[in-house]
């Protein structure tokens, strides 16, 4: 191959590369350029009760998904860097792999089976806060898990959990004095990214908390059932909800960076 | 007896055992230094008499008490790895007290006098990144018999020393061990650092102990070829 010839499949390289950055980019930005034209409608949008309400289902029911997922996944992620049993493997790929790539709205579809109006359980928490929360919780909760396995495990490879124990620590104070400290920026991270995954939920919880204002209507489900009739207010959901997702991973980098 | 006394033990991992009848003792103030090659199941021994791996046959006592099935943190072993394993988030007193902390005994004093025993004064609030290898690995000893053990175990001590001063770390640490009223234990592949460290010494080779004694007895009179292969470069310096 030539010099020239090797010059152009760089050049071709570096279009290619452009091209799919100015697309990404150009997308995030556009909601500010398209918002320029119409900006006093959408600053008064901003304080209208509906969209403020929103706003607070969807910040309350992100945090109380990211508390739940704290409590719950930490404790799920030092079982896993921890114990050996059978079917690990399986199990945890559906805790925590499944969560991630399943389709969100099939997840609302099942929960709505499961915990609603006709639950063979007997429990019927469909359209409420509650089911906000566990439709996010179940496509958030891995980001936790994951991250604080992957650090678990890095300092079991270290082997100073076994150290610790050999000066008189029993597992749970070893988990607390030694595990949790070094663990808790990452943690921190995968809090970070689930409370920005749950932000931006919506299958879920579209179909199985449903839209209702000021009680279950969070950002994504209001854009998606109003982004064709309430344009302007559609538009200040948006810069809410994608500010709030640039705010959280701002967030994990620092957290990460200072990890590193 | 007092001291470390292992009978007829087996271990391994998971069906295949690694040593089928291992008997050893060591004394109070008794520094043994177990050697072989790699794969010769040393490691395995240490982590058995630490609790990490429990045996399939056979009984360990410390000090007349049989502490073979116990947990590890019940058996009152002073450890040192062969990394030191410091704790990186803890400051250099926080790592020398925490044995003392976790059971809630007072642990500032007896702390800073460990401190001072390793020759560390002024270290205190430093944390463990900012130490050189031979400090880290003070620590890590000051760590290990703060909380006054019954016997230390130390994995390779010398094995991330640099060549330079491990004469002067290893007659430092021989030293400490004079002070120290327990059975010492010492790991290693090494023969360098074995000598540097060695009371007695005990030739481990393919799971079993081929042969034990002071160190002068074992490079005089090698029981086998091998060991007299492994032991060669120490029979002229003797």
């Amino acid at each position: 191959m030539g010099l020239l010839d090797s010059n152009r499949l760089l050049l071709v390289i570096y279009i290619l590369a452009a091209a799919l950055a100015l697309f990404l980019i150009f997308t995030f930005f556009f909601q500010y350029i398209a918002a320029i034209g119409s900006i006093k409608e959408i600053t008064a949008a901003f304080v209208t009760p509906r969209i403020v309400g929103m706003l607070w289902l969807s910040v309350a029911s992100a945090i109380v998904t990211t508390v739940i997922a704290i409590i719950l996944g930490v404790p799920m992620a030092y079982v896993f860097a921890m114990k050996e049993f059978s079917a690990k493997a399986l199990v945890e790929t559906l805790s925590v792999e499944v969560p991630q790539t399943f389709p969100p709205i099939a997840e609302g579809m099942i929960f709505l089976l499961m915990l609603g109006p006709h639950s063979p359980f007997g429990i019927n928490i469909a359209f409420t806060f509650s089911a906000l929360v566990i439709a996010k919780l179940f496509v958030c909760a891995p980001f936790v898990v994951s991250l604080s396995a992957r650090r678990f495990r890095e300092i079991k490879e270290t082997g100073i959990n076994l150290t610790a124990r050999s000066l008189g620590a029993n597992q749970f104070q070893v988990f607390r004095t030694i595990f949790l400290p070094l663990a808790a920026r990452d943690i921190m991270a995968g809090a970070a990214l689930c409370w920005a995954r749950a932000m931006g939920e919506l299958g879920g919880s579209l179909l199985f908390a449903g839209v209702i204002p000021f009680k279950t209507e969070i950002i994504p489900t209001f854009i998606a059932t109003q982004a064709t009739t309430l344009t302007t207010a559609s538009l200040a959901a948006t810069i809410i909800g994608t500010t709030a997702s640039m705010v959280a991973l701002v967030f994990f980098k620092r957290v990460t960076r200072r990890a590193e | 007896m007092r001291g470390l006394s292992l009978q007829n033990l087996a271990a391994g991992y998971n069906h295949t055992l690694v040593f089928t009848d291992l008997s050893l003792a060591v004394k109070p103030k008794e520094t043994l230094v177990i050697m072989g090659p790699s794969g010769s199941g040393k490691s395995t021994l240490l982590l058995t008499i630490l609790g990490i791996i429990l045996p399939q046959r056979g009984k360990i006592f410390l000090n007349e008490k049989e502490i073979t099935s116990l947990p590890i943190e019940e058996r009152h072993i002073g450890y040192l790895p062969q990394d030191y394993g410091l704790f990186p988030h803890l400051t250099v007193i926080d790592n020398i007290s925490y044995g003392l902390r976790i059971r809630g005994l007072p642990s500032e004093a007896p702390a800073r006098k460990m401190l001072s025993l390793v020759q560390l004064e002024g270290y205190e609030k430093h944390k463990i990144q900012e130490l050189s290898g031979g400090q880290r690995q003070r620590v890590g000893l000051a760590r290990a018999i703060a909380i006054a053990p019954d016997l230390l175990l130390l994995d390779e001590p010398l094995s991330n020393i640099d060549q330079v001063t491990k004469a002067e770390v290893a007659m430092q640490m021989k030293e400490l061990f004079k002070k120290l009223d327990i059975p010492i234990m010492v790991i290693t592949h090494n023969h360098e650092d074995a000598f540097f460290l060695a009371q007695h010494l005990a030739m481990m080779i393919e799971g079993k102990i081929e042969q034990t004694g002071t160190i002068q007895d074992v490079v005089k009179h090698p029981k086998t070829t091998f060991i007299k292969k492994l032991l060669m470069p120490f029979a002229q310096t003797l």
